[in-house]
């Protein structure tokens, strides 16, 4: 799997293997293996303590929402390009985001699909989930539990 | 430590410019400043050049256009960064070339020509000032970035849109004062409210403007600047603060810790307080940030910015006016030329020199400029003496 189908444009990274497991329907952190620290998103590379050695750890999924949005004025490859922007029928209508935090210190970006922006709120218990659209494209959505 | 003043301001009309490129805006910048200051480019040892994008102007060595239009060469001119606090990075490099001895007389440009691409484009290449790995591919822009913070900072504190679109309706008022502002149109609270979304729960009226304009400033050496210049303007502290990529990643939602440690070094280094400071340019990139600069920069305590505004305290009369220019918001927000406008603002306005905007007496000035969503935050205090 392309890293590029969950980027959009980054293609070259140390941790290509998060696009595979979204795929594979698993989110993902990496976890320093000298000094535990976690990151979301995942690191090859932990400042922490300088290391490199790290192993792959499954995120929990579910958590409190730290914030949102509903972006209207898109940037243009969301606007103009393909694909147009996730979960909007042909005529455009923007989805909202939000920023799930799903433990201390690890935030999971994604799209919330399923709601009038008016109606999501600051601390709403949610859950993070891959999601593969229909351009082969993966991403992350956030659903109310 | 050897001392530094503003001794030359020039500012170009900002605005929609299609009428002139990217070195044509520079050179009516340099053209006013050294007008300004009596100097001509001959007597300026160096120079450094504050441009944000490259994709705006269709070129990598923008600063390279600059010094060859102005006949700069062979004098040093080099480019400096830092998103949307470009300016004030260039006038800390100026300062630092002459702290170091390296130069007596140092000429600051900053402009950003962003007109030349379509609304759309331009959103693109500042969105990607989050992280265009991990946050872009949910279709962020700026104006998103800082609708988080507003939903964050309005749940938190109670802070409203009404009180969002007052710093509009303030920061209008004095932009139709300001000859090169970009909108010089008063708007109403009404209009300010009914306005478009653009990204939740901001609206048209709470975004700056994408503009196109240059402003340029002379720093000197104190020896220097005393002989140049009957009202030089000291810089009296510098801060430079830096925080986490992506929001999310952040301490707080509410409030830049960048701006926090930017000021606190800047306060101590000029030896003053946040209630010392009688005139400040804030960066008002979305009417949110004017009002978290508000509390980061201690005008008044956490998750008050709202009824600061509200109560119009930072009116000129208030306990502390800002953006007494209009501000990004109606003065208008050419990334690069951005940080050192406000620099020339605290100018006049402690040189006596700001008409109707003018505030009495000013001594002590700050300006406050943020790169991207928060990623780097500069404060620069300046003095009449
Ligand atoms: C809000 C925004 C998307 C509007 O751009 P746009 O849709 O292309 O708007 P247009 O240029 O088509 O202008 C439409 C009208 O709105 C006005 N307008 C545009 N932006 C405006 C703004 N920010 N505030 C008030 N009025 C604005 C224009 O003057 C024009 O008025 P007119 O019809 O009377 O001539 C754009 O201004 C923007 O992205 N601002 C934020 C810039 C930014 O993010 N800067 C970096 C921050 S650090
Ligand atoms: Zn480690």
């Amino acid at each position: 799997m392309e890293f590029k189908n969950f980027s959009l444009f980054i293609s070259q990274t140390k941790v290509n293997r998060f696009a595979d497991d979204l795929a594979g329907g698993k989110i993902m952190s990496t976890l320093c293996k000298k000094c535990g620290k976690q990151y979301y998103p995942p690191q090859a590379d932990c400042p922490s303590c300088m290391g490199s050695d790290m192993e792959w750890k499954e995120i929990k999924t579910e958590g409190k929402l730290l914030t949102f949005t509903k972006i209207h004025v898109p940037p243009e490859h969301f606007a103009v390009r393909q694909p147009l922007m996730p979960f909007s029928s042909i005529q455009f209508e923007p989805c909202p985001i939000g920023i799930l935090e799903v433990e201390k210190g690890l935030p999971v970006m994604g799209w919330i699909p399923k709601m009038d922006v008016k109606r999501i709120k600051v601390g709403m218990k949610m859950k993070a989930s891959p999601f593969t659209l229909p351009d082969g494209k993966i991403t992350i959505v956030l659903e109310v539990v | 430590m050897r001392k530094v003043a503003i001794v030359g301001i020039g500012h170009g009309k900002f605005g929609v410019r299609s009428d002139a490129s990217l070195r044509e805006l520079v050179f009516e910048a340099v053209k006013g400043c050294l007008d300004d200051s009596g100097l001509s480019l001959r007597e300026v040892d160096s120079m450094v050049t504050g441009v944000a994008g490259d994709e705006f102007s269709f070129g990598i060595q923008p600063s390279a256009q600059v010094h060859d239009y102005i006949g700069f060469h062979p004098k040093p001119n080099f480019r400096v960064e830092a998103a949307c606090a470009t300016g004030s990075a260039a006038l800390r490099t100026g300062w630092m070339t002459i702290t170091s001895g390296l130069a007596d007389i140092v000429l600051v440009v900053g402009v950003e020509k962003m007109t030349e691409v379509p609304t759309s484009t331009a959103t693109e290449i500042m969105g990607r000032a989050g992280d265009a790995t991990w946050e872009y591919p949910f279709g962020t822009t700026f104006p998103g970035y800082y609708a988080m913070i507003a939903n964050a900072h309005m749940a938190e504190y109670g802070t409203t849109e009404e009180q969002l679109a007052r710093v509009a309706v303030k920061n209008h008022y004095y932009g139709s004062l300001n000859p090169y502002a970009q909108m010089q149109k008063e708007i109403t609270l009404e209009k300010a409210v009914t306005s478009f979304t653009v990204a939740y729960p901001l609206k048209l009226y709470d975004c700056s403007l994408i503009t196109d304009g240059a402003a340029a400033i002379l720093l000197a050496s104190e020896e220097k600047a005393k002989s140049i210049s009957k009202k030089p303007v000291w810089v009296a502290g510098l801060g430079c603060g830096t925080d986490a990529m992506r929001l999310g990643d952040r301490k707080s939602l509410t409030s830049l810790e960048a701006t926090r440690e930017a000021a606190k070094i800047a306060y101590k280094m000029a030896g003053v307080g946040p209630s010392d400071i009688d005139v400040a340019t804030v960066h008002d990139c979305f009417t949110i940030a004017e009002v978290v600069a508000y509390e980061d920069l201690g005008f008044c305590e956490k998750g008050e910015g709202g009824k600061l505004i509200e109560a119009k305290e930072t009116y000129v009369g208030g306990r502390i006016p800002v953006n007494v220019d209009g501000g990004l918001k109606s003065k208008g927000h050419p990334l690069g030329a951005t940080g050192v406008s406000m620099a020339i603002e605290i100018t006049k306005q402690l040189r006596g020199e700001a008409d109707q905007r003018q505030v009495k007496n000013a001594e002590i000035g700050l300006t406050h400029n943020v790169g991207g969503s928060g990623q780097v935050s500069f404060i620069h205090i300046f003095r009449r003496q």
